[in-house]
């Protein structure tokens, strides 16, 4: 063992510790290790069981699936038709926008081949898989929940984008909430008359919306492993409203 | 649970009780003292024993040793002692079986590790032994009707309907002192310090059915079990209104979050949206929640559809902007109110025939009882908010006179006032708070205590 290998072994020893003790490194150890030790006791769920989760709560996903290869994505993209958005899915990666793995408005054959191209070498850099889903028109929306230091399980929602990441317009409930609560809680945000319809634009299906806060906040009375949800975005328009990507945190 | 022998004691025992200048004991002993001739008045005798094995008398009054050299039982305990020696005075009063006790003792959890060590040892003695406590670092119950005073707060306050309860002991301080000399007094007033005993949620659920309080006033910074907050808060605030004011709003050290959620749901946000689920009042100064506790200890709720009526254009302006800022709606003066009005001839021809009803600068008391007469006889109205700013002719006694008068009239509908001003107004305003009706000097305040009493639809 030479001393590179030395100091390895140290540091994961070391490492294994903060682990076991639960508390952050001191100073001098890199700040690398303590976001590792955080992706090893703070696991996203992984695709399939996120999909099933959210079916069980009869809370509505748009059509997605693991793709291997270009053809299948085509083959997806024909049956459920154009335009699509491709993305990287892995149980490690939190914010798949920030290395360029999710590539919207896909919107025929020549477009979806050359995006491919691009979204297959993050995949493989990262290790990650690749998604291929429907994609939607409409508003976005962010509805979350958590379970709270002093509170446990609380719903939270908001206009998707800059309302709820820059002017924090977003709205909170303890769960479980009935549904005066939901109605109130999307009434009360400020960006709610985006949802009512403006400019000849008509207002989104509240009744579906409505439904989804109160089963995810059913989900997170009920399941008390999970930490955080994030629904990010959901879409909403006048027929329909749809999970586009979810992150669940146990 | 039962918190009698807190508030009613027949029998105190004061341990650490002193008349040493500047210290803790002192103020207690005053204040108990001061409490049992009070209490005596009432009716309720009460016994306080002094506790002291280093003073022989303290204020003139023999002390005793220990609390087991005490023949009769104990109903409450008042503990002011160092806090290296509380474990063994709370053995002695568990030994002696005392029915209920405050630690005001400070340096416990709230002082770091070796202090939170002791207070749990206190803690498990007193749990054993089944004894309710409040504290440590309390600074004691007051219960103005019993004339229970069991705090070191330097006054004691008058009689009166508001339950205040609060994580600082301070602030209750000046918060009695802020009520010195004033119409509104309290029904209880309980400093629940470190919550090693009862906690803040005990405190509610009692203040939700005690028959003396109609108002619920919090003070709080941080909860230890929030969701048995919000159960109890959610249960109170159908019964009685419940204002909370929350000290401690900055965001605090950030913790990973992995997800929006996560990360926008901060510790202050989360409060507020558990309070106004459970259906407190928010207020986010000491004013404004003596402002709101005020006239909901006076006034009864009502629906919303208020009358302002003025006798300055400018003023009425600025209710109007407050009220439709806060929501509150200003029906307009009926066909029938303006024919009473017109009727009378005593109104000034340039006068607002609108909500807010401005009757010129001019107005004397008889332009006041001409316009509340008419606003108020109008079913869409349902409470009333009167300005006066002191103008040459105008008469603040006559004005506060009619006012009253009102309120006896209409007793269903709340009235607020806000008479401007200083030194002109303040001997009419007095008037107004004794016969119970809430005057504030800005009527903004006056707004926002009449918004308090709007009930939600």
């Amino acid at each position: 063992m030479d001393s590179a290998d030395c100091r390895k072994v140290r540091h994961e020893v070391k490492l294994l510790n903060y682990i076991i003790k639960n508390e952050p490194p001191r100073k001098r150890f890199c700040f690398h290790f303590w976001e590792y030790r955080i992706q090893l006791l703070n696991m996203l769920l992984d695709f399939k069981t996120t999909k099933k989760l959210l079916a069980e709560y009869k809370i509505p996903q748009a059509k997605a699936k693991i793709v291997k290869t270009a053809k299948e994505a085509i083959l997806f993209s024909k049956q459920n038709g154009f335009p699509v958005v491709l993305k990287i899915f892995s149980p490690k990666i939190i914010h798949k926008t920030d290395i360029g793995g999710v590539i919207v408005d896909i919107e025929n054959e020549k477009d979806l081949l050359t995006s491919w191209a691009k979204i297959e070498k993050i995949a493989k850099t990262k290790k990650t898989k690749i998604v291929i889903q429907k994609m939607i028109p409409g508003e976005q929306i962010i509805i979350g929940a958590k379970q709270d230091s002093v509170f446990g399980p609380i719903v939270a929602f908001g206009l998707g984008g800059i309302f709820v990441e820059v002017l924090k317009d977003i709205s909170f409930r303890l769960a479980p909430i009935n549904n005066k609560e939901a109605k109130k809680m999307i009434s009360e945000i400020q960006g709610n008359k985006i949802l009512n319809g403006y400019r000849n634009r008509e207002p989104v299906n509240f009744k579906k919306l409505e439904k989804i806060l109160l089963s995810l906040s059913l989900m997170i009375s009920k399941e008390q492993k999970i930490k955080e949800i994030d629904l990010n975005p959901v879409i909403a328009n006048k027929q329909d409203v749809f999970v586009i990507d979810a992150k669940i945190v146990i | 649970m039962k918190l009698d022998y807190f508030f009613n004691p027949k029998t105190i025992a004061v341990i650490g009780a002193t008349d040493r200048i500047g210290s803790v004991g002192r103020g207690l002993v005053k204040n108990l003292i001061n409490g049992k001739k009070a209490s005596a008045q009432g009716g309720s005798r009460r016994k306080i024993f002094l506790i002291n094995p280093n003073r022989k008398k303290v204020f003139g009054v023999r002390t005793l040793p220990s609390v087991l050299k005490i023949k009769e039982g104990i109903d409450l305990a008042v503990i002011a002692v160092p806090a290296q020696i509380v474990p063994k005075v709370v053995e002695q009063c568990i030994q002696k079986r005392v029915k209920s006790a405050i630690i005001i003792s400070s340096g416990f959890a709230e002082t770091g590790q070796k202090g939170a060590i002791l207070q749990d040892k206190v803690k498990q003695a007193l749990n054993r032994a089944d004894t309710p406590f409040v504290g440590p670092n309390s600074l004691g119950v007051l219960r103005p009707c019993t004339g229970l005073n069991a705090s070191f707060a330097p006054l004691t306050p008058s009689k009166g309907n508001i339950a205040l309860i609060s994580q600082s002991g301070a602030l209750i301080d000046a918060i009695i002192d802020a009520s010195n000399g004033k119409s509104w007094g309290f029904s209880a007033i309980i400093s629940y310090g470190n919550e090693a005993g009862l906690t803040l949620t005990d405190f509610l659920n009692w203040a939700k059915n005690d028959p003396k309080t109609k108002v619920i006033a919090l003070y709080l910074e941080g909860l230890k079990n929030g969701r048995q907050f919000f159960e109890s808060a959610k249960e109170a605030s159908a019964k009685k209104p419940v204002i909370v004011l929350k000290g401690g709003k900055n965001p605090g050290s950030k913790k990973a979050v992995f997800s929006h959620t996560g990360a926008l749901a901060g510790e202050s946000q989360i409060y507020s949206a558990a309070f106004k689920q459970a259906g407190l009042a928010v207020v986010s100064s000491i004013e404004e929640l003596l402002d709101i506790s005020k006239a909901l200890s006076w006034q009864p709720k009502c629906k919303n559809g208020i009358a302002v009526v003025t006798n300055g254009g400018g003023a009425g302006i600025l209710t109007a902007d407050y009220c439709f800022q806060l929501g509150i709606k200003l029906p307009k003066p009926s066909p029938a109110a303006l024919r009473k009005i017109e009727n009378s001839k005593l109104m000034h021809p340039g006068y607002s025939k609108s909500n807010p009803m401005d009757m010129v600068g001019d107005a004397l008391s008889d332009r006041y009882r001409i316009a509340i007469e008419a606003m108020m006889s109008q079913k869409n109205i349902s409470g009333l908010i009167v300005i006066q700013t002191p103008q040459t002719m105008t008469e603040p006694i006559k004005n506060a006179k009619i006012i009253i008068e009102a309120q006896k009239k209409w007793p269903q509908k709340p009235i607020v006032t806000a008479f401007i001003g200083g030194k002109l107004t303040e001997p009419a305003g007095k008037i107004l708070e004794k016969n119970h009706i809430p005057n504030y000097p800005d009527p903004y305040r006056a707004v926002r205590a009449i918004q308090s009493l709007i009930i939600n639809q």
